[in-house]
């Protein structure tokens, strides 16, 4: 849920990077940090819990500040789930208090299984958390489409953007670091878009 | 967890008065107050250095983990979590479904005596917060200045 601190003039919002196991959630993360145009004052550290293999295990979190937004300082912590199945549990711990989704899908054929079932997990785990996808703002990224057997966008939107509002979606390939600041951004645009419009709406 | 309730000038002077409160009484070198999503609200002390973004966020997730932990054993109570250091020691202490209370203290002070001091700021942060909750139940934002078109992106890739 959306922190915000009047008195500080600060927003503080919170991104979960969601998805199938090594679809490219903590890349996503590392080349954000790592080619993101920013200060050392508005750039946190990238921390990541991962096990001896590089593999998430619990998340990787990175705080990233921007002042763009007219009279508030505006903190976005950037999280990402473990992929793997076994992890369930922490993938609900991390959902806490999201505010924004980014789906990251892998978009190799073999992989679309997987895609498919972790949608649906990301979908169970917000129900238990009282969260749905229709009321938090979330966008989804095809990832790996410099591999050869990556799937046509059109398949994946298919597959993945079928609910009954269709979210932006973004094609990537987070090694090369290409279309992870178009998702970064749409996200970001959205959970501001959905701020100001219930702050309207409230104070209708 | 629901969220935090939108603060002013008058919330945060109050709970940087309980922390302040407390960092004194019991001898703390930081407290912090962070909320269920690892975000800090507020701080008094001296925090030296320490990257308080990340504190935060593993600080609530460790916390989480903690109760998930102690669900799995059929306990459901978990209110605090000490963890015990050579240099410095951590206490993190729940605040109801508003957040935690995460006091930095140098380890040769007791756990206990931290814990004790720490009941009369749980109460005023706790009372503070509830008052906020009530006065602003919708979490209302006068997000009037705010020009979603003006933002441009928010991110950029850096010149190379």
């Amino acid at each position: 849920m959306a922190l915000i601190n009047q008195a500080t003039k600060e927003i503080q919002l919170k991104i979960v990077y969601y998805g199938p196991p090594r679809g490219g959630k903590t890349t996503n993360l590392e080349k954000v940090h790592a080619e993101v145009d920013a200060t050392p004052e508005t750039k946190g550290k990238l921390t990541s819990l991962a096990t001896n293999s590089d593999r998430t295990l619990f998340f990787d979190f990175l705080p990233l500040e921007t002042a763009v937004v007219r009279g508030f300082k505006t903190k976005f912590q950037l999280f990402t789930v473990p992929g793997q199945v076994i992890y369930n549990t922490t993938r609900q711990l991390v959902l806490r208090g999201v505010d924004g989704l980014v789906f990251v899908a892998d978009s190799q054929y073999e992989k679309m299984e997987e895609n498919v079932q972790t949608f649906g997990n990301m979908i169970q785990n917000l129900e238990t958390l009282n969260q749905t996808l229709d009321d938090l703002p979330y966008v989804l990224q095809y990832n790996k489409r410099d591999l050869p057997n990556a799937a046509p966008v059109d398949y994946l939107e298919y597959v993945l953007n079928n609910r009954d509002t269709q979210v932006p979606s973004f094609a990537s390939s987070a090694v090369k670091g290409e279309g992870i600041f178009e998702t970064l951004n749409m996200i970001t645009r959205m959970l501001l878009h959905k701020l100001l419009t219930e702050s309207g709406r409230k104070a209708a | 967890m629901l969220s935090l309730p939108s603060l002013i000038d008058e919330d945060i002077a109050a709970l940087d008065a309980a922390l302040g409160d407390f960092v004194a009484a019991s001898s703390s070198r930081l407290a912090i107050f962070i909320d269920g999503g690892g975000f800090i609200v507020t701080r008094q002390g001296d925090a030296g250095g320490i990257d308080l973004a990340t504190l935060g966020a593993l600080a609530a997730n460790s916390f989480a983990a903690t109760q998930a932990i102690a669900k799995i054993i059929h306990d459901h109570s978990v209110t605090s979590l000490y963890q015990e250091g050579v240099e410095n020691s951590m206490l993190i202490l729940s605040v109801g479904d508003f957040g935690f209370l995460a006091a930095v203290f140098p380890s040769q002070i007791g756990v206990g005596s931290v814990k004790y001091y720490s009941h009369d700021a749980l109460v005023r942060i706790s009372r503070q917060l509830a008052a906020a909750r009530s006065r602003a139940p919708a979490n209302g934002l006068d997000l009037a200045s705010i020009n979603l078109a003006d933002t441009g992106p928010l991110f950029r890739r850096r010149a190379t």
